[in-house]
């Protein structure tokens, strides 16, 4: 087992964010900003930002790693972006005055279907239909938590076509 | 009397741990750990768990887009990626475009792979 391989989850994880160069089996080299290590196999995640301001990632599998070098410490505009890669869908950041406004037409048009809704919660605030069903912010359609699946795939429909009507 | 209706409980079974046996049981169970010990065994835990829900996110992202694997021997082969399993020991590829033609479906052990690249 490699070196690499010994290291324990909190040293993989203060490779994070930074750039490294990796050197692995048959002369292999590459260079990027560590976004993870798996801890089960140890495989190095690096992403490499590219001039057409695309972006790929490598994945170096942890049995073909020889060493790992720090280039680079990193800086807090790396960090924001490798922090939001790949954790939600189309993550938009809203503001609180969009979420207010998202949620308060989103409720007008729910009150003109005659679906009862309320709101509860600090703000932003969680809508709620019926007592059973809760839409959190950013009130999207996939925001929806419900145990009642004909009231869920209502309401879904609903906030889908009120979408689309407004874009 | 009759004896109690047992049902089957599903097993969630966890990827191996560092030592490559157990399966997400600390070694020495808890048993006599001082307070220091502990924090520093959760704090490991929690990076762990940190680290792997960053890789398995990684992957989801790469289902279904052309991966490109870097093999041995400088071999170079394009693919459509679909999986790989708990360990990832293999990975489940198809449309695997090797040097004598292309393989619809293929499971690529991870010994064979020395790394993978792809565009999200």
């Amino acid at each position: 087992m490699s070196e690499w391989m010994k290291k324990g989850p909190l040293e993989w994880q203060d490779y994070i964010y930074k750039e490294v160069r990796v050197t692995a089996s048959e002369k292999n080299e590459y260079k990027g900003w560590v976004l993870t290590t798996d801890p089960v196999s140890a495989n190095i995640v690096l992403v490499n930002f590219l001039e057409d301001g695309s972006m790929s990632v490598t994945g170096i599998m942890g049995h073909a790693v020889q060493t790992v070098e720090t280039m680079n410490e990193g800086d807090h505009r790396v960090r924001e972006k490798l922090m939001h890669l790949f954790t939600s869908g189309d993550c938009k950041a809203y503001s609180s005055e969009d979420l207010e406004e998202r949620k308060n037409s989103l409720k007008k048009w729910l009150e003109k279907n005659h679906i009862p809704i309320t709101e509860q919660g600090d703000a932003p605030r969680t809508l709620c239909v019926a007592g059973v069903l809760t839409i959190d912010p950013p009130y999207g359609p996939e925001n929806c938590s419900s145990s009642n699946e004909i009231i869920l795939s209502r309401v879904q429909d609903l906030i889908e076509g009120h979408l689309t009507a407004s874009q | 009397m009759q004896a109690p209706v047992t049902f089957p409980v599903p097993v969630l079974r966890l990827p191996r741990g560092p030592d490559g046996l157990s399966r997400g049981f600390a070694p020495d169970g808890r048993r006599e750990c001082s307070i220091a010990q502990e924090s520093l065994e959760s704090q490991k835990q929690r990076a762990r768990a940190a680290l792997r829900d960053r890789y398995l996110r990684g992957l989801l992202a790469m289902v279904s887009h052309q991966v490109s694997f870097t093999l041995h021997e400088g071999v170079r082969v394009a693919t459509h990626f679909g999986a790989t399993d708990m360990d990832v020991a293999n990975f489940y590829v198809s449309q695997l475009q090797t040097p004598i033609g292309v393989q619809a479906e293929a499971l690529l052990r991870c010994s064979d792979i020395i790394s993978y690249t792809f565009k999200p």
